[in-house]
């Protein structure tokens, strides 16, 4: 029984060992290893050997409107008719932070922070609010009944509520009235191997890529700078973080 | 019809006298009778409401039609937990999932005279015209885009921003149920 079990940890090692190697094998080359961050098998499920992430430098002098408008466009928003602003989805929204005591204020984007200890799904009563196994949170609609505990739950207000009956939804991302929505990190983008759409409107202010992944040039600016996360003190881990706050 | 009434009437007359004089047997073939009589002689159209199925654009379907018929919900409820719960998105072959709305969408969008999509609030958009005669009413296009990405963005609901509604009396002779769901969809959406 013993040696049956060495067997399979030595099988297991073995197997953990061999495709770090590969890996490494087609890192090596720098345009390689966009290609191997990015492109997925999309007949398998999605890893968690992967945790997607970006790394948002509020220092960069970026119009972060520009990101929510390519936010926009790519999924569709804006097409509520009869809500107040306040009620429309966001799923960017740029915040100004003032400090009173200097005077100094800056702008960050905020989004879903995508955390890795999501509280809007603790708390969803129909497993609506869910994380992908790639780290990717997301709102499944079929089992969404809109009670908003997670628009309540979530520390960032990353979530928004849709009040009407919406036409000309995106086929990438089908929204409707009575369910909760959020920022899904562009997952069909991600999926087929693009960048989010804010990422790429961003002018490199916002790096995306995958955390679990030493080699990927978020994981690298991160252990060369650091990063801050939003409420770190609440340990959920965002998959979202901050330069420069 | 005529024909169907006369016969109705000539068995309900050989009922009364069949009551006192014959066996139930032979009143029972008599029965039998009378309606392959009306069965033969009613046309088809005369049933109810018929399906008109709109031709589709593709090739072949991902099943035969008759299987499609039956099963597509399932096809449809069971590949959308793998695309948004678990990621998969492509069959092995590279192929997309089988029940793929939005490829179903791509070849079974129909256009109307104006050579534009029709939406999901008009009889012939392909689901409707099934799902309208069974009495199912499915909530898919409340999210889901109803016609093929890129195509014209009619809508009965938005298309007619321009329209000036308080010129319009609720309850005149002009208003059709149709400037009602314009003025107030979320009234009118469920019940189409």
């Amino acid at each position: 029984m013993t040696s049956k079990i060495e067997k399979e940890d030595l099988s297991r090692r073995n197997f953990i060992f061999g495709s770090i190697a590969a890996a490494g094998l087609t890192v090596a080359p720098g345009v390689m290893l966009y290609q191997t961050a990015n492109a997925r098998d999309l007949s398998k499920a999605a890893s968690s050997k992967v945790r997607w992430g970006m790394l948002i430098d509020t220092s960069r002098d970026v119009d972060w409107n520009k990101c929510v408008e390519a936010c926009v466009k790519e999924h569709g928003l804006g097409n509520e008719e009869h809500s107040r602003p306040d009620q429309r989805t966001q799923y960017i929204r740029v915040v100004e932070v003032k400090n009173k005591s200097t005077g100094y204020s800056m702008s960050l984007p905020v989004m879903c922070q995508h955390c890795e200890q999501p509280p809007c799904v603790d708390v969803c009563p129909t497993g609506a609010s869910m994380k992908r196994e790639d780290g990717i949170v997301l709102v499944d609609r079929h089992r969404c009944i809109g009670c908003r505990y997670c628009m309540m739950a979530c520390p960032y207000k990353a979530r928004s509520f849709v009040h009407e009956t919406l036409t000309d939804q995106s086929t990438t991302t089908p929204r409707g009235k009575g369910c909760v929505e959020s920022c899904n990190m562009c997952v069909n983008r991600v999926d087929n191997g693009q960048l989010p759409a804010c990422v790429e409107a961003s002018e490199g202010a916002i790096v995306f890529g995958n955390l679990n992944d030493p080699e990927s040039d978020i994981s690298k600016l991160l252990a060369k700078h650091g990063g801050k996360q939003i409420r770190a003190d609440l340990k959920l881990n965002p998959g979202v973080q901050y330069q420069g706050i | 019809m005529w024909l169907q009434l006369n016969i109705n009437f000539s068995f309900s007359s050989l009922l009364k006298e069949s009551m006192h004089k014959l066996p139930l047997s032979v009143v029972g073939l008599a029965l039998m009778a009378s309606f392959t009589t009306v069965n033969a002689e009613v046309e088809q159209h005369d049933l109810g409401p018929r399906i008109e199925i709109p031709e589709s654009s593709g090739n072949s379907c991902v099943l035969p039609e008759d299987e499609m018929r039956r099963r597509h919900p399932d096809l449809l409820k069971h590949d959308r937990i793998l695309t948004l719960r678990e990621g998969i998105r492509e069959k092995t072959d590279g192929h997309n999932l089988d029940g793929s709305l939005k490829q179903c969408i791509n070849c079974h969008a129909i256009k109307d005279d104006n050579n534009n999509y029709v939406r999901i609030d008009n009889d012939r958009h392909f689901c409707v015209s099934c799902h309208k005669y069974a009495a199912v009413t499915i909530d898919c296009f409340q999210c889901h885009r109803d016609i093929p990405e890129g195509s014209s963005n009619f809508h009965a609901l938005s298309g007619h921003k321009n329209t000036d509604f308080t010129s319009i009396t609720p309850g005149s002779y002009g208003l059709t149920v149709q400037d009602m769901a314009n003025i107030a969809p979320e009234v009118s959406s469920d019940d189409k």
